[in-house]
């Protein structure tokens, strides 16, 4: 369960080190969504898989929205010097947070089921 | 298929997440190449207000050093004015003068009174050498200072208010070669005044000599310290009137010589 996201950050972080790109540093709070989206969808896929309603369309379309939301407010943001962009920080981590107490509770209650059928 | 498509997707996300990561990591530890210091404003608050203490020190520091340069200032200036009061014992380089009566017996006629060593020989051979630049004399250890003068009384000589007596020693500081050269000139204090006279005169270059302080009272009855920025307008003011008594006196003192 928990293999797939270590396997896919240790891959990607090998690819990157590969590439000899870097993030300019005047995109910083686009970076920090980026991070947020990509987790987020991370947790959102699992607990999805866990409850049995993962749709691939789905959670790539729902990435992609959020992620380009959360840019969307970024830009508009940085475009009236608000930091707006902070809403969808904590709109992620909220969700991000829900995400992992919910697949915490499937996976303690699957334990608890294997114990009880033993 | 959609057994493992979350594989793919979470996969994939969690892929981008960890290029993502290095990305910003490699941004950051750039910039902080860059800005290896201060990279926040408490920190440079933190710096600013450190110097800002240490300013204030050195301040005080040169404050206090000033004090101190005045201070040694005004040591100096005091130290010199001791100096040339003669207050204090001097130590230095300079010529012992040894000035003596003459030695061999008198023949009848010849006056005795010419081959002793009178008042106004001593003055001269002072005033030789305050001019040569000696900076201090002593007269058979008395100090002279300002107000010092040679008088005659009888057989013996003044100085001041001590009573000399022969041999004379009269000890100069100040540079030997040029003191000596100022006495031995030809047609000099030597060739004018002690030669004719066939007086004892000695003249040694020393090292070291030792004078004695001024060992008498300095009191002023008459003047008074006028301050330096008064010293013009008074001067200036009171001229015209001091004229005339300076005059009656002049007057008045060269009468009662021709009386005596």
């Amino acid at each position: 369960m928990l293999v797939i996201p270590l396997l896919g950050i240790a891959l990607g972080a090998g690819v990157g080190l590969l590439l000899p790109w870097e993030i300019p540093l005047a995109y910083k709070s686009y970076t920090a969504l980026a991070i947020l989206a990509t987790v987020d969808a991370i947790f959102g896929g699992m607990r999805a898989q866990l409850e049995g309603i993962f749709i691939f369309s789905k959670f790539i379309i729902s990435f992609f929205a959020n992620a380009l939301l959360a840019v969307g407010l970024a830009y508009f943001g940085y475009s009236i010097g608000i930091d707006i962009y902070m809403g969808a920080v904590v709109a992620f981590s909220i969700r991000i947070f829900n995400n992992l107490s919910l697949i915490r509770e499937f996976l303690l209650g699957r334990c608890r089921q294997r114990r009880d059928e033993q | 298929m959609s057994e493992h498509s979350w594989k793919i997707g979470v996969g994939l996300a969690s892929m981008l997440l960890g290029m993502l990561l290095v990305f910003q990591f490699r941004t950051e530890t750039n910039v902080k190449t860059y800005l290896p210091q201060f990279t926040t404003a408490s920190e440079l608050g933190i710096k600013w207000n450190r110097m800002q203490t240490d300013l204030n020190k050195k301040e005080q520091e040169l404050k206090q050093l000033r004090q101190q340069l005045q201070e040694y200032n005004r040591d100096e200036e005091l130290k010199s004015l001791r100096m040339a009061a003669g207050v204090t014992p001097l130590r230095g380089p300079g010529v012992e003068i040894t000035l003596t009566d003459v030695q061999r017996p008198l023949k009848n006629y010849e006056d005795p009174n010419l081959f002793i060593v009178h008042y106004d020989q001593l003055g001269m051979l002072v005033n030789e050498l305050w001019a040569a630049g000696a900076e201090a004399i002593a007269v058979n250890g008395v100090r002279l200072v300002a107000q010092t003068g040679f008088s005659c009384a009888g057989t013996t000589i003044l100085v001041g208010t001590r009573k000399l007596a022969p041999p004379y020693i009269i000890r100069a500081i100040g540079d030997a070669a040029t003191l000596k050269a100022a006495l031995t000139i030809p047609g000099g204090f030597i060739d004018s005044q002690i030669r004719p006279f066939e007086l004892g005169f000695k003249i040694e270059i020393k090292d070291s000599l030792y004078l004695p302080p001024y060992k008498g009272s300095s009191v002023f009855n008459y003047a008074e310290i006028v301050p330096e920025e008064t010293e013009e307008t008074t001067g200036a003011g009171g001229e015209e009137e001091t004229e005339t008594v300076e005059a009656l006196e002049n007057w008045e003192v060269a009468n009662e010589g021709e009386v005596r």
